[in-house]
C-alpha cells in the first residue's frame, strides 16, 4: 500500500515530517486538582490529575515520597465500533504502567511524602498515538495541578514505512504494519524518559526514526508551553480584572 | 530536519475554511456492519504547479516546458481506457490530478502502474498535481452529490486553476469523453475535446488506431443494418451486479474463483473453488460468459443433471476446431495436455467418467485483461483501402477469443505480427473489443516470433538501463589490492583449479578443484563466482535482476538477468585469470565419505576452461597423465561413487528428451537437430554441484530456519502416475510407486526387447513428474522440504549466480551465516521471501516456456521446406488416431487414422476409413477389419512436414508411412 | 509607580523545567529546585524575585514560581473553619469542615470538638447534647492536625460555636444568649452554644 505518494505527500495530506494539529485546553474538569484535554489530529484525550491527597490505602504509603497512580481508559465510543473494554485488559494495564512511570520520574515525589497523586486519563477518540497524547495530556495536568515537576514530558511517536520515517501516524499508517516508535523527553533538560518500539528495526534506520520522534516531541513541547503560558496569563488578567 | 506542526493560528478558524478538512463516509466491513471512517485532510499551500516557466510556484518538481503545445488535463475515462495512447511518445505536457490517479488506482492497478511508470520518467513531461490538498482546488462534496460528480467537479475546479494561473503562457486543454462533463466545462471557460478530436487535430493518423472507442460506439457490429436497441441480439447473458454477488457468494449460491482455460481446448475451463472442493468445469462459450483467462469470476452451478466430466463433447457451432498439437515433448506433468482420459475426442456422448461439478459464469469480479500478442485473421482487403474497417484479432495463446478491432492500415497489418489490448464485452457481441497497440514484426520472421514468445512469456528484454549499468564497477576490472588484504578471504591461487562447460561457454559460474591430501584423502572443492561481491541489496542492478529472476535460454540467444560486463568476465572464472570466488570445501576419503566441510569466500586462478568433450577426451585417453587430467580421473572416481550412493537412496534418473540445435552462424537458422548427449564429464560436474547444493542447504537452515530459501520437490500423487502405470501395465510391466526408491528400481528392471525401450519408460515417467519450486523454509514444515527427484531431504540452488537470482539469495544467507555480511531486510521477513520465490518461480516457469517455445519454434523452421522421414514410437492411443513419440528431434504429436475434415489422402495409406477399436487393457488399437494393430511403444515410421491449413498458421504435421 | 496591569504585563511566566538562573545567583524559592547548579522550574506559575532580607546570612536574592491557581483550602493549625455538625456523641461532636476561612475546600475534611474543647469555663460539666445537635453549622478554630481521623476543632471562644442552626419545627433560629436560641414560629428555645456574632 502507499503510504506516501511519490509527490511526497501522506495519505492526510502531510509530509512526511510534519505533525498533526495539536490542540490542549486546561482545566476542564473542576472538580479535580488539574485537569487537561489534549487533540493530536482526531486522537483526543481527557487527563485529571487528583492530588496531592491522603494515601487511600495507607498499606501502600510511602514513608519519603510520594505515591503516584494512574488508569488509563479507552472510551467505548472512542474507535469506530462501539466496543466495551475492561478496565483490567492487558493493553490498559500496560500504557497504565507506562504512563505512571513516565510521570514519576518527572515528579519532584521527594517534595511530597506519605501523599498520594492520582493521574486518570481517558482516550475519548482514538486515531493512532494515543499512547503520546495521554502522556501530554498527563503532563499538562500535572502542571495545572500545580504538582512540582523537574520538567514537562512531551511525547511523540514515528514510525517507517516506504522506506521514509514519518512523524506522527494516524492509525492508518499505524496498522502498516511498520515500526512503532513512541518516545517521552524532558525537553528543556534534553533528556528522554519512555522508550518504546512495536516491530522490528535495524539500528541505524532505528536512529533516524528515534531521532525524527524526538523533535516532534519537542516541538510538542513548545506548543504545551505556550498553552500554559497563555492559561496563566488568562488567569493573571482574570484576578487582575476582579480586583478592580 | 524540521518537525513542525500547524501554529495555533489555525485553531483559531477551526469552524472557517482552516486548513484541517476532515473527511468522513460510511464503510461496509466484511461481516456486513457498517463502520464510520472520519479521516482529517489537510490542505496545503506548497504545492506547485509543475510548469517551469511559472514565476510563483516552485520549480525543484517542475517538468511542464513547453510553451506552444497545451497543457493537457486529463479524466479518469480516458486514462483507463486510453491508457495506450498516453503511454505514445506523442503524447506529451499532460497534467494528471491527484484525484484521477487515485481513481485510477482503484479501478485498474496495472493501468495505474502504467500511468506512474509515465509519470516518473522526466522525459514525458507528465506532471502528477496534488489538487486534493491544494488550498485553492479542494472542493467539498455538495449535499446530494454523487462521488464521480464530486471528482468531475473537482477536474472542472482545478482545470480553472491552470486556466487562472498559466493561462497567460499556455492553453489549458481538458480532454474527457463525456458530454455531460463537456457542456459543464465549457459554460465554466474551461477549453473540453474528446479525445478522438484532439488526436484528429493532431494529424497523425497512426495515433487514431490507438484511440480506443468508447462503450456507445461498439454498435457497429457485423449485423450494421438494425441498430435500434432493441433488435441487438443479446448473445451473452448478463453479468450479475457486484452487490448480488457478494451476497450470493455468503449464500454460499455463487462461488469465486479463478478461471483457467484448458490449454488444449479453449472452450472448457476450470474454476478452482475452495467451497466447492473441487474445480468447477465450465463448457462452452455460452456458458464461459465472456470470462477470460485468468480473470476472477463468480460462478454458479447447474444442477447436477448436467454435470459433466473434464473430457466431454464440444457443443460449439464455432468455427474453431479443437484439437492436438505437434509440439515438444512434456517435461513435467504441468506441460502435458489436461485430458488424460482415455475417450479423447471421440463422438461418443459422455457417460463414462466421473461427473465433475459443472456450472457457468454469472459475474466477472476481476478482470485480467493484458496486452495480446498475434496476428490479423486473414480477410480480403476492402475496396478503395484507406479506410477504418474491423479485423479480428487471432491471439498467439490459444485460450484468448478472437478479439475485433478497428484500424485504419489493413494492409499493412494483416502479415504482421501485432499486439492487441482489451477495451470490452459487451453482451450483445460475440466478440470482444479491443484496438491495435504497435506492430512487432512480420509473421513467419524468427525474431518476431521470438520476440512474440518473449512478450508472452513476461521476459523483459530491454537492454540494461543506465542507472543499472551504473552500477557495474570500472572496465576493465582486475583484483585490487584490498580483495587480497581481506581476511575473509582465503588465497586459493596456488591450487590447481579447472572448470568444466558446454562448448563456447562465456559464462563460467563454477570451477572446481581436487587436490590428494598427504594422508591420501582428497579435498575437493566448488568454486561459485562470487556474484554477491558485485550485485549489492537494493541497488537499482539487483533489483533489476531480482525482477528478472533468471537467464533466458532461447535456441539462438540468451537472454541475461545480469549485465554482460558481469556475466562473461567479471564474475566468470575463465582460465588464467584471477577472479573472486565463493568456495565451498570438503576433505573427502577415497570412498568419497564426507569428512568436513568448510565455506568460504576466496581467490581462484582457474588453470584451464575445458568443455564437455575436451574433459571426456581426456579422462578416456589413457596416455595422459599430467596433473591435470589425473585430478579429473580422480574426481569421475569420487562422482561415480556419489551418484551411485544417491541412487540407492532412492534419486530418479530420468529421461531427458531434449534436443539440441545446430545453428547456421549467418543466417541463425537451424542446421540439424538431436538429441541431447549427456557423457560422463556431464555427470561428474552435476554430481559435485548437487553435493555442494545439499551441504549450503544444510548450513543456511541452520542458521535461518525461518527464513531460507530452499528448494522442494513435491512427491507427485498417484493419479498423476495413472498414465505412466497404465501404459506400464499394458506392456507387461508393473512399476512400483510406493517411493521413489521403488520407481527408479522399477524402472531400472523395465527392459524390453530393444535397447530404447527402458528410455522410453524413463521419458513417460518424467512426464508424472510436479515442478521443483523454491520455497520459504519458515512457510512450510520439515518434512516438505523434501525433493523427490533427488531424494534429499533438503536441497537449494547456489551454484549458478550469474544466471539464476535465487542463488543470489542464497549467497547473501550463506555470507550472513558465516558473519561476513549482515542480511539485508529484505530476507529477514518470511512474507517477503515467499513472495520474492514465488515471483522466481514465476519467472523460471516462463523461462522454461519461453524456452520450449523457442525450440518448437526452431523446429518448425527446420522442418519448414526439410519434410523428413522418422521413426516414432507410440506413445498413447486415441479413438481415431496415436500419439506418437520421433526420440531423434524430441517431439510428440497426433497421427490421425481416420479422414479428418478436408485433410487429403496420401497415397502412402489406404484403407483410412471405417471406425477403429480400443482395447483399454491393452493399450492398443484395432481395425475393424482386424488387419491392423498398433499397441503402445512400439515403434512407427512417420514423415514430419510442415502445413498451412490457415494461412499465417503454419505447424508440424505427422502422418503415417507404414507400420514396422 | 508600577500599576497592577503594568505588573502583569511584566510578568514572566515560566513552566516545569525552564532554566532560572544559575544556583549561584538564585536560591531556590518555592516552586523551583536545584539540580547541577542551575535553579530550574517546577511548577507554572509568574515568576518572581524577592531580595534577601536585610541582615540575613545568604545575601542572594531568591526567585519563586507562583501559582495563580490557587489549590483548594486545607485547614492548617489556628484556621478559623466552618462546619457541620454530623454526628454528637456524649463526650465529642463530629463535624465535616466545609469553609477554611473565606474559601471553600475542594476535598471533604472531617473535624472533631472534643468536650473539653467546647468552651472554655467549666469543661468537664459540658452537656454535648446542649451545645450542638446535628446540622449545626458552627464556627471554630482548628487546634492542631489531629488524629488520622479528623481534626481537632475547639469552640471556646466568644466568637466561635454555632452560628445557624435549625429547630425542630423547622426554622432557623435566632441566638438569644451564649447558651440558647429561639424558634421564631414556636417561641420555643433550645440550648446551644452559640457564637457571638459581631
Amino acid at each position: 500500500m502507499e503510504y506516501i505518494s511519490p509527490e511526497g505527500l501522506r495519505l492526510d495530506g502531510r509530509r512526511p515530517m510534519e505533525m498533526r494539529q495539536l490542540h490542549a485546553e486546561l482545566g476542564v474538569i473542576a472538580k479535580a486538582d488539574g485537569s487537561a484535554t489534549f487533540e493530536m489530529g482526531n486522537t483526543k484525550v481527557v487527563a485529571a490529575v487528583y492530588g496531592p491527597r491522603e494515601v487511600q490505602n495507607r498499606s501502600q504509603q510511602l514513608q519519603e515520597q510520594a505515591l503516584v497512580r494512574c488508569e488509563y481508559s479507552m472510551a467505548t465510543f472512542s474507535t469506530g465500533e462501539r466496543r466495551k473494554r475492561g478496565k483490567g485488559d492487558r493493553r490498559s494495564t500496560e500504557i497504565s504502567l507506562v504512563i505512571r512511570q513516565t510521570m514519576e520520574s518527572a515528579i519532584l515525589t521527594h517534595l511530597l511524602p506519605r501523599s498520594q497523586i492520582d493521574i486518570f486519563v481517558q482516550v475519548l477518540q482514538a486515531d493512532g498515538g494515543t499512547r503520546s497524547a495521554c502522556i501530554n495530556a498527563a503532563a499538562l495536568a500535572l502542571a495545572d495541578a500545580g504538582i512540582p515537576m523537574r520538567d514537562l514530558v512531551a511525547s511523540c511517536a514515528a514510525g517507517f514505512l516506504n522506506n521514509t520515517p514519518l512523524l506522527d501516524l494516524n492509525y492508518t499508517e499505524d496498522s502498516g504494519g511498520g515500526p512503532d516508535v513512541t518516545v517521552g523527553v524532558f525537553p528543556k533538560l534534553d533528556k528522554i524518559s519512555l522508550l518504546q518500539m512495536d516491530s522490528k528495526l535495524p539500528i541505524d534506520l532505528f536512529e533516524k526514526v528515534l531521532e525524527l520522534a524526538t523533535e516532534g516531541a519537542k516541538a510538542t513541547a513548545e506548543y504545551m508551553r505556550e498553552r500554559l503560558s497563555e492559561n496563566t496569563r488568562q488567569l493573571v488578567s482574570a484576578r487582575g480584572l476582579l480586583r478592580f | 530536519m524540521v518537525a513542525s506542526h500547524p501554529k495555533a493560528g489555525a485553531e483559531d478558524n477551526r469552524g472557517a475554511a482552516a486548513m484541517l478538512q476532515s473527511k468522513s463516509f460510511v464503510k461496509k466491513t466484511r461481516q456486513g456492519r457498517l463502520l464510520k471512517i472520519v479521516r482529517e485532510h489537510y490542505l496545503r499551500d506548497d504545492i506547485a504547479c509543475g510548469a517551469v516557466y511559472c514565476s510563483i510556484c516552485d520549480k525543484s518538481t517542475a517538468c511542464l516546458s513547453d510553451t506552444t503545445s497545451p497543457i493537457l488535463i486529463v479524466d479518469t475515462n480516458v486514462v483507463l481506457q486510453q491508457i495506450d495512447l498516453l503511454e505514445n511518445l506523442a503524447m506529451s505536457n499532460v497534467v494528471i490530478l491527484s484525484v484521477v490517479l487515485d481513481e485510477a488506482k482503484n479501478k485498474n492497478l496495472s493501468v495505474y502502474n502504467r500511468l506512474r511508470t509515465i509519470c516518473s520518467n522526466p522525459t514525458r513531461h507528465f506532471f502528477v498535481f496534488a489538487n486534493e490538498h491544494h488550498k485553492d482546488t479542494y472542493i467539498k462534496g455538495m449535499v446530494g452529490e454523487s462521488p464521480n460528480d464530486r471528482n468531475d467537479r473537482a477536474i472542472r475546479v482545478a482545470s480553472q486553476w491552470y486556466q487562472r494561473h498559466l493561462g497567460g503562457s499556455t492553453k489549458i486543454l481538458l480532454l474527457t469523453n463525456d458530454a455531460e462533463n463537456r457542456k459543464k466545462a465549457r459554460e465554466e471557460g474551461i477549453i473540453a475535446e474528446t479525445v478522438q478530436a484532439y488526436v484528429q487535430a493532431l494529424g497523425k493518423p497512426e495515433l487514431l488506431d490507438l484511440v480506443a472507442r468508447s462503450q456507445v460506439e461498439n454498435v457497429f457490429k457485423h449485423d450494421v443494418e438494425d441498430l435500434r436497441p432493441s433488435k441487438r441480439k443479446v448473445v451473452y447473458a448478463e453479468h450479475k451486479a457486484m452487490s448480488e454477488i457478494t451476497s450470493g457468494l455468503r449464500q454460499k449460491i455463487y462461488h469465486q474463483g479463478k478461471f483457467r482455460v484448458n490449454r488444449y481446448n479453449p472452450f472448457e475451463a476450470y474454476v478452482g473453488s475452495e467451497s466447492v472442493g473441487d474445480e468447477i468445469v465450465i463448457k462452452g462459450k455460452t456458458d464461459m460468459n465472456r470470462a477470460f483467462d485468468g480473470d476472477v469470476v463468480a460462478v454458479e452451478l447447474l444442477p447436477q443433471e448436467c454435470w459433466q466430466d473434464g473430457s466431454g463433447k464440444i457443443v460449439e457451432d464455432d468455427d474453431e476446431e479443437e484439437e492436438e498439437v505437434v509440439g515438444l515433448v512434456p517435461a513435467s506433468a504441468d506441460d502435458a495436455p489436461k485430458n488424460q482420459a482415455l475417450e479423447g475426442m471421440s463422438e461418443k456422448s459422455i457417460s463414462i467418467g466421473i461427473a465433475r461439478p459443472t456450472g457457468r459464469v454469472i459475474g466477472i469480479i476481476k478482470r485480467n485483461w493484458r496486452p495480446y500478442c498475434g496476428s490479423l485473421e486473414p480477410m480480403p482487403l476492402p475496396a478503395g483501402g484507406g479506410g477504418t474497417v474491423h479485423a479480428l484479432f487471432v491471439a498467439a495463446d490459444r485460450r484468448i477469443p478472437k478479439i475485433r478491432i478497428q484500424t485504419r492500415q489493413l494492409s499493412n497489418l494483416l502479415d504482421k505480427r501485432i499486439i492487441v489490448a482489451v477495451d470490452s464485452w459487451e453482451q450483445t457481441s460475440r466478440y470482444p473489443s479491443g484496438h491495435y497497440v504497435r506492430s512487432i514484426g512480420e509473421i513467419g520472421d524468427r525474431a518476431t516470433e521470438s520476440e512474440v514468445l518473449l512478450i508472452e512469456n513476461d521476459i523483459n528484454t530491454r537492454p540494461f538501463s543506465e542507472q543499472v549499468l551504473a552500477c557495474l564497477p570500472p572496465l576493465p576490472w582486475s583484483m585490487s589490492a584490498e580483495d587480497l588484504r581481506n581476511p575473509y578471504r582465503r588465497d586459493l591461487r596456488h591450487v590447481r583449479v579447472f572448470s568444466v562447460d558446454p562448448i563456447g561457454c562465456k559464462d563460467i559460474d563454477d570451477a572446481l578443484n581436487c587436490t590428494l591430501l598427504p594422508n591420501g584423502n582428497f579435498q575437493v572443492a566448488v568454486h561459485i563466482a562470487d556474484v554477491t561481491n558485485f550485485v549489492h541489496p537494493n541497488t537499482p542492478l539487483d533489483e533489476e535482476a531480482s525482477q528478472r529472476g533468471t537467464s533466458v535460454y532461447l535456441v539462438e540467444r540468451r537472454i541475461d538477468m545480469l549485465p554482460k560486463p558481469l556475466t562473461e568476465d567479471i564474475c566468470s572464472l575463465r582460465a588464467d585469470v584471477e577472479r573472486l570466488a565463493f568456495s565451498v570445501l570438503w576433505e573427502m576419503s577415497p570412498d568419497a565419505d564426507i569428512l568436513s566441510v568448510e565455506f568460504t569466500k576466496s581467490i581462484i586462478k582457474s588453470c584451464a576452461a575445458l568443455s564437455y568433450v575436451e574433459a571426456q577426451a581426456r579422462m578416456d585417453d589413457s596416455r595422459l597423465s599430467d596433473p591435470l587430467t589425473l585430478d579429473l580421473r580422480n574426481m569421475n572416481k569420487l562422482a561415480k561413487i556419489m551418484r551411485r550412493r544417491r541412487i540407492e537412496s532412492g534419486a530418479l534418473t530420468l529421461a531427458s528428451p531434449e534436443v539440441k540445435f545446430e545453428i547456421d552462424t549467418e543466417t541463425h537458422d537451424p542446421l540439424d537437430v538431436g538429441m541431447y548427449q549427456v557423457r560422463e564429464a556431464n555427470q561428474m560436474i552435476e554430481e559435485f554441484m548437487l553435493a555442494a547444493n545439499v551441504s549450503v542447504a544444510g548450513h543456511i537452515l541452520k542458521h535461518f530456519p525461518m527464513c531460507s530459501l530452499l528448494r522442494r520437490h513435491p512427491i507427485p500423487t498417484p493419479k498423476m502416475f495413472e498414465p505412466l502405470l497404465r501404459t506400464a501395465a499394458a506392456v507387461g510391466i508393473h512399476l512400483d510407486i510406493s517411493s521413489s526408491k521403488a520407481l527408479a528400481d522399477s524402472l531400472d528392471e523395465a527392459q524390453g526387447d530393444d535397447p530404447y525401450f527402458n528410455k522410453l519408460i524413463r521419458i513417460l515417467a518424467t512426464r508424472c513428474m510436479t515442478q521443483a519450486v523454491y520455497f520459504c523454509s519458515g512457510e512450510l514444515s520439515p518434512p516438505e522440504f523434501h525433493h523427490y527427484g533427488l531424494a534429499a531431504p533438503l536441497y537449494t540452488h547456489f551454484t549458478s549466480p550469474i544466471r539464476r537470482y535465487a542463488d543470489v539469495i542464497v549467497h547473501r544467507l550463506l555470507a550472513a551465516s558465516l558473519g561476513l555480511n549482515k542480511l539485508p531486510d529484505l530476507l529477514r521477513d518470511k512474507s517477503l521471501l515467499t513472495s520474492i520465490s514465488d515471483n522466481l518461480n514465476y519467472r523460471h516457469r516462463n523461462a522454461q516456456m519461453a524456452g520450449r517455445a523457442s525450440v518448437e519454434l526452431h523446429t518448425l523452421i527446420f522442418f519448414r521446406n526439410r519434410p523428413t522421414e522418422a521413426e516414432a514410437r507410440i506413445v498413447k492411443i486415441r479413438s481415431n488416431g496415436l500419439i506418437v513419440f520421433v526420440p531423434k528431434y524430441g517431439i510428440e504429436g497426433p497421427v490421425y487414422l481416420t479422414k479428418k475434415g478436408t485433410k487429403e489422402e496420401t497415397e502412402l495409406v489406404s484403407d483410412i476409413d471405417g471406425k477403429w477399436i480400443i482395447d483399454e487393457e491393452h493399450q492398443t488399437l484395432l481395425s475393424q477389419d482386424g488387419k491392423r494393430r498398433y499397441k503402445v511403444l512400439e515403434r512407427l515410421s512417420i514423415y514430419i512436414q510442415v502445413v498451412e491449413p490457415q494461412p499465417n498458421r503454419p505447424k508440424l504435421e505427422l502422418t503415417l508411412m507404414k507400420a514396422c | 509607580m508600577k500599576t497592577k496591569a503594568m505588573e502583569d504585563a511584566a510578568a514572566i511566566y515560566r513552566t516545569p523545567g525552564e532554566l532560572l538562573g544559575s544556583a549561584f545567583d538564585y536560591i531556590a524559592g518555592t516552586g523551583t529546585y536545584t539540580f547541577q547548579n542551575k535553579v530550574y522550574a517546577s511548577l507554572v506559575g509568574v515568576q518572581h524575585i524577592v531580595e534577601a532580607r536585610s541582615g540575613a546570612a545568604d545575601l542572594r536574592p531568591s526567585i519563586e514560581v507562583r501559582r495563580e491557581k490557587q489549590r483548594g483550602a486545607i485547614p492548617q493549625p489556628g484556621d478559623i473553619v466552618t462546619a457541620k455538625i454530623a454526628k454528637v456523641q456524649a463526650r465529642m461532636a463530629s463535624a465535616d469542615i466545609v469553609c477554611v476561612g473565606q474559601r471553600a475546600v475542594k476535598e471533604k475534611f472531617t473535624g472533631t470538638v472534643r468536650q473539653q474543647d467546647v468552651r472554655a469555663t467549666e469543661i468537664d460539666k459540658v452537656d454535648m447534647h446542649a451545645s450542638f445537635r446535628p446540622g449545626d453549622i458552627i464556627r471554630a478554630e482548628v487546634l492542631s492536625l489531629g488524629d488520622a481521623r479528623a481534626y481537632y476543632l475547639s469552640t471556646a471562644k466568644n466568637e466561635l460555636g454555632v452560628v445557624s442552626a435549625m429547630s425542630v419545627a423547622g426554622a432557623t433560629m435566632v441566638p438569644i444568649s451564649w447558651q440558647e436560641m429561639q424558634c421564631p414560629l414556636t417561641n420555643q428555645t433550645e440550648p446551644r452554644k452559640v457564637a457571638k456574632v459581631e
